[in-house]
């Protein structure tokens, strides 16, 4: 089995929100099958931390939270993302690349070094 | 944005919590079918299929109780969970909550109050805008009454030219009139004031306009401003009053305009009009002459000026003053003049008296405060069974201690309400005590401040309280546990600290006793004193028929006569002896005072010329009053004005002038500059008598010496009757008043009192400091009692046991007893012993409010630890009775 990685909650979030924003409206066993599959299962999502991260960006007014019918006729919490949490996802996603570029810039003299 | 919309979500979730529970649980369910619905399709079998997406949910629990973090405000919620246990727990313990409510109630009941008194009369900031910037200047002069000579008019101007720190100083001079309305005449308190006086003060209408510059001097019409009090008291508060003329003795003023609440200084006043009023005011005697002293006077510092600078200036000026006008400042008397911040001045009287209130409320806190740490230890050794338990079921230290913190902040806020009551209830009656120290009675509330205060001493309590209680360090708390169901803390520190606490108790009670018991004995002295004069059955009754407005001695002659007819009409009535007539009241002082001078006789070099209080009398005015005579004879009917002059002086007078000779048919005069401006004369008068000394100035204080003249022969500026009555003469108050305005009505007729009456208002003061400390004392004195009876039973329910095993062995129920006794005996001796030696360096502070009494009275001290001991052993009593009746049997089987 690959690495387990822990997952932070604003990076948790981040995820969440991109992965609304490909697959539109999805509740939230498809948006932790969705996750853990993207990381090639090295994250795996337990509700005791997927949940209060889908509840703190519905309190931030990012997602909305909707009862629907699902795919097989059971009812689910279908998420989708709200304007804000688009313009949200677009800066969270900008601050994150340019964090990882300056990591990586800042890493890697240290590799040449004697 | 993002974080408000976030907080107030989650303060949503607070209330609608349980809602959303149901919510979240079909939620986490359908994502476990979902998930076994997939397992399914890839071929688990059903069984195999949920347990897997079981696992992987990491906890239905766990997860919901994640979530309602996130939802809610945890700390919140665990913090009304914490109170909710808290009152529960309270609610299973009336008697222990009632116990220690109540006594802090009475604690933080008693800080609050005396903590008003304190804001309002001496801490809050002034009504006047800028008050800090006022000082106030005192001019005195050595001997006894004459630590406020006043300023003269010259003086006065002086000062403004001489000290440009002063921005500018305003004049007050006190003065009173009779204010005639429909409902009869009335005195009124009037403060003479100069145009700027309120512009200096800083002091703004409520309604129309104060006095201006404008208003000074001579040729303008007469105006008044009311007081508020005056304006609620008099006019109901009617806001038409501008405009309105009101007759003041022969003139007439116009209602200018009514002054904001202010403290009253330095008299109370009901009005103030400006000098035009009093034709005194504007004579050249008040004008020009610079030992006609009667003008107080308040300043404003100039701006940048410091105080420091002003007190120079002033110096100078006045040492300038005193080389430049010899005569107007006799060297021996050492004329001195101080200048102090006004707000200083006005809390002057209060202050030692309200902070020593405030002190003694102190004690009782602690005392209190004492008391329930003591019930919190027993306490907290009957639950530590439920504390173990909780520990054993993953409560750490630090919510224990919160779980305490909580509880006994719960605690501390009952008391606090409940104080607060007692407190509000207090309010009224200390507004009362302080209007006798201070003009800022009137100030006194229960503000934010104070009840900001309440709850202040409510959480330091709670938080001294929480921390009192033994809990075990964090590293120690598995053996805690593992110590289990058995007592873990009767440990030495413990009980050393109960122990402690009730030695403290007795101690402070002890200091606060003696503070009590000295002002106690200082009011038995003051009712010792000896008056001078005979006080039952002597009615006094003033009756001012000159007008203050106006120096017109005219009508003298027809006064005297009036005065004359009132004598006879009330001597004729039933049960009255004597009437005399005189310018002064028995035991009231003198307005009027003069150097005298001895004729032949010169003052040793730097010796201040004798000065006395001038008293006019008729014959039988000694005789009422029951003034002894001493030598010579009273007045006669002979001394009229074509006669001779003669004078009465008082033994001290007498004892002044002539050290010892005998002062009859020696002659005296009235000396000083300021004669010129007087009704009286300088000439010479003989000495046909001495009469004993009497208490005017008050009981604590040395006689003056008085100089008494006929009253027939001095024009009567003051006059008043003396009823002496065969029984009480209190009961011909009505009758006399009735006659009297009858005969005058357009004198105002007030404080028609007893002699008996008189020197009792002059001692009530004392008589109610005497009382509140005394009623701190024993207030902690039964605090103390409780407590000592409190841990003894304590201590004897833990050793029922040991006690029983005791009387089995043979110890007989009486040796139980003693050694009970004994074991309570020890401590209050420790405290006794303490308490004494800190009263013996604490009652010094009092020295200024004692009479006849020494700071350390040994008869007080004895008295205090007596009264004391007898308690603390009748409070270890019922323990050691109770110890005594432990059955060895029962104790043993149990």
């Amino acid at each position: 089995m690959a690495e387990k990685l822990d997952v932070k909650q604003g990076t948790l979030a981040l995820m969440i929100l991109k992965t609304l924003e490909v697959l539109g409206p999805l509740h939230g066993y498809g948006v932790a099958r969705r996750i853990e599959e993207t990381s090639k299962h090295r994250l795996t999502l337990n509700y005791g931390t997927l949940y209060p991260a889908l509840l703190k960006l519905e309190q931030e007014g990012f997602v909305t939270a909707e009862w629907r019918p699902s795919e097989n006729n059971r009812r689910a919490k279908y998420y989708a993302l709200t304007a804000a949490g688009r313009k949200q996802l677009a800066r969270e996603a900008r601050d994150w690349h340019r964090t990882a570029d300056l990591i990586a810039a800042f890493l890697a003299p240290r590799r040449e070094a004697p | 944005m993002r974080h408000l919309r976030a907080a107030l979500a989650r303060l949503a979730g607070v209330f609608t919590g349980h809602r959303a529970d149901d919510d979240l649980r079909e939620e986490l369910q359908s994502h476990m079918d979902l998930h076994t619905a997939e397992n399914i399709r890839r071929g688990m079998h059903p069984d195999e299929a949920r347990r897997q997406a079981m696992l992987a949910s990491g906890g239905l629990t766990a997860a919901a109780e994640a979530v309602r973090d996130q939802r809610g405000l945890p700390w919140l919620e665990s913090a009304a969970a914490d109170v909710r246990y808290a009152l529960r727990a309270l609610r299973h313990r009336p008697g222990f909550t009632a116990l220690v409510v109540i006594t802090l109630a009475l604690g933080i009941g008693a800080n609050t109050a005396i903590f008003s008194v304190v804001r309002g009369v001496l801490l809050k900031p002034l009504p006047h805008r800028d008050g800090d910037r006022l000082v106030y200047l005192r001019h005195s002069i050595d001997g006894p009454a004459r630590g406020n000579m006043q300023f003269s008019v010259p003086e006065v101007g002086d000062l403004r030219a001489g000290a440009p720190s002063l921005a500018d100083i305003a004049e007050y001079s006190p003065w009173f009139g009779t204010l005639h309305g429909t409902d009869g005449a009335i005195r009124l308190d009037v403060g003479l004031v100069t145009g700027n006086f309120f512009e200096i003060m800083g002091l703004a209408p409520i309604l129309g306009r104060l006095t201006r510059p404008a208003d000074d001097g001579t040729g303008v019409p007469p105006v008044m401003v009311l007081t508020h009090d005056f304006w609620k008291r008099r006019f109901g508060g009617d806001s038409g009053i501008v405009g309105h003329q009101v007759r003041l003795g022969s003139k007439s003023a116009t209602v200018i305009g009514v002054l904001q609440p202010a403290p009253y200084f330095p008299d109370r006043v009901d009005a103030f009009t400006n000098m035009v009023i009093s034709d005194h005011h504007l004579s050249a005697l008040m004008v020009l002459d610079r030992s006609h002293r009667m003008t107080e006077i308040v300043a404003r510092l100039a701006p940048g000026a410091t105080l420091e600078q002003a007190r120079a200036e002033v110096a100078a000026v006045f040492t300038r003053m005193q080389s430049q006008y010899r005569e107007a400042y006799d060297p021996a008397s050492h004329h001195r003049v101080v200048v102090a911040p006004f707000k200083q001045v006005l809390g002057e009287r209060a202050r030692l008296t309200v902070w020593l209130l405030m002190a003694a409320a102190a004690f009782v806190l602690i005392i209190s405060a004492a008391n329930v740490a003591n019930l919190t230890l027993m306490r907290g050794v009957r639950r530590e069974h439920e504390l173990v338990v909780r520990a054993a079921l993953g409560a750490g230290v630090a919510r224990l201690r919160r779980l305490l913190l909580v509880e006994n902040l719960v605690l501390a806020f009952l008391g606090a309400v409940l104080g607060v009551f007692i407190a509000a209830f207090g309010v009224g009656l200390l507004v009362s005590f302080a209007e006798r120290y201070s003009p800022r009675a009137g100030e006194i509330r229960l503000d934010a401040w104070v009840l900001g205060f309440a709850l202040t001493l409510s959480v330091i309590l709670a938080l001294l309280l929480s921390f009192v209680a033994a809990l075990p360090r964090e590293g120690t708390f598995a053996s805690w546990i593992a110590a289990g169901g058995h007592r873990v803390s009767t440990g030495v520190r413990r009980q050393l600290l109960q122990r402690g606490l009730v030695v403290a108790q007795v101690a402070v009670s002890v200091v606060l006793l003696a503070g009590a018991g000295l002002l106690t004995r200082t009011m038995m002295r003051l009712a010792d004193v000896d008056t001078g004069l005979v006080t039952e059955n002597v009615l006094t009754l003033p009756v001012p028929l000159f007008d203050p407005t106006r120096m017109d001695f005219t009508s003298d002659g027809a006064a005297k006569e009036l005065y004359d007819r009132m004598r006879l009409e009330l001597l004729a009535l039933p049960g009255v002896t004597e009437v005399g007539l005189g310018s002064t009241m028995p035991l009231r002082g003198s307005m009027i005072a003069f150097d005298v001078a001895a004729d032949g006789k010169a003052l040793a070099p730097g010796e201040a010329m004798p000065h006395a209080d001038l008293r006019t009398a008729n014959p039988e005015y000694f005789r009422a009053a029951g003034i002894p005579l001493l030598n010579g004879r009273e007045f006669s009917p002979t001394d009229q004005p074509g006669s001779g002059r003669v004078t009465i002086v008082n033994q001290r007078l007498a004892e002044a002038l002539f050290h010892g000779e005998d002062p009859l048919g020696k002659r005296i005069a009235l000396r000083g500059e300021v004669l010129r401006f007087t009704p009286f004369s300088g000439d010479w008068r003989t000495i046909v008598g001495v009469v004993g000394n009497t208490q005017d100035g008050g009981l604590d204080t040395e006689p003056r010496a008085v100089m008494f003249m006929p009253f027939a022969q001095e024009l009567t500026i003051f006059g008043g009757l003396v009823i002496r009555a065969e029984r009480d003469a209190a009961d011909l108050a009505g009758t006399a008043t009735q006659i009297v305005r009858r005969m005058a009505p357009q004198a105002p007729i007030e404080n028609v009192l007893t002699v008996a009456q008189i020197k009792d208002q002059s001692v009530a003061p004392r008589r109610l400091n005497a009382a509140l400390l005394s009623s701190f004392g024993i207030l902690a004195v039964i605090i103390a009692a409780v407590g000592i009876a409190g841990v003894l039973a304590f201590s004897v329910s833990a050793r029922t046991h040991e006690i029983g095993i005791r009387m089995s062995l043979g110890a007989d129920p009486g040796r139980v007893q003693r050694m009970i006794l004994r074991e309570g005996g020890v401590l209050l001796a420790i405290g006794l012993v303490m308490g004494l030696a800190g009263a013996f360096f604490g009652t010094r502070v009092i020295n200024g409010l004692l009479f006849g009494v020494a700071p350390h009275d040994p008869i007080t001290f004895a008295g205090v630890a007596a009264m004391m001991a007898a308690i603390g052993i009748g409070a270890c009593w019922i323990p050691a009775l109770r110890a005594a009746r432990i059955d060895p049997a029962i104790t043993m089987r149990s």
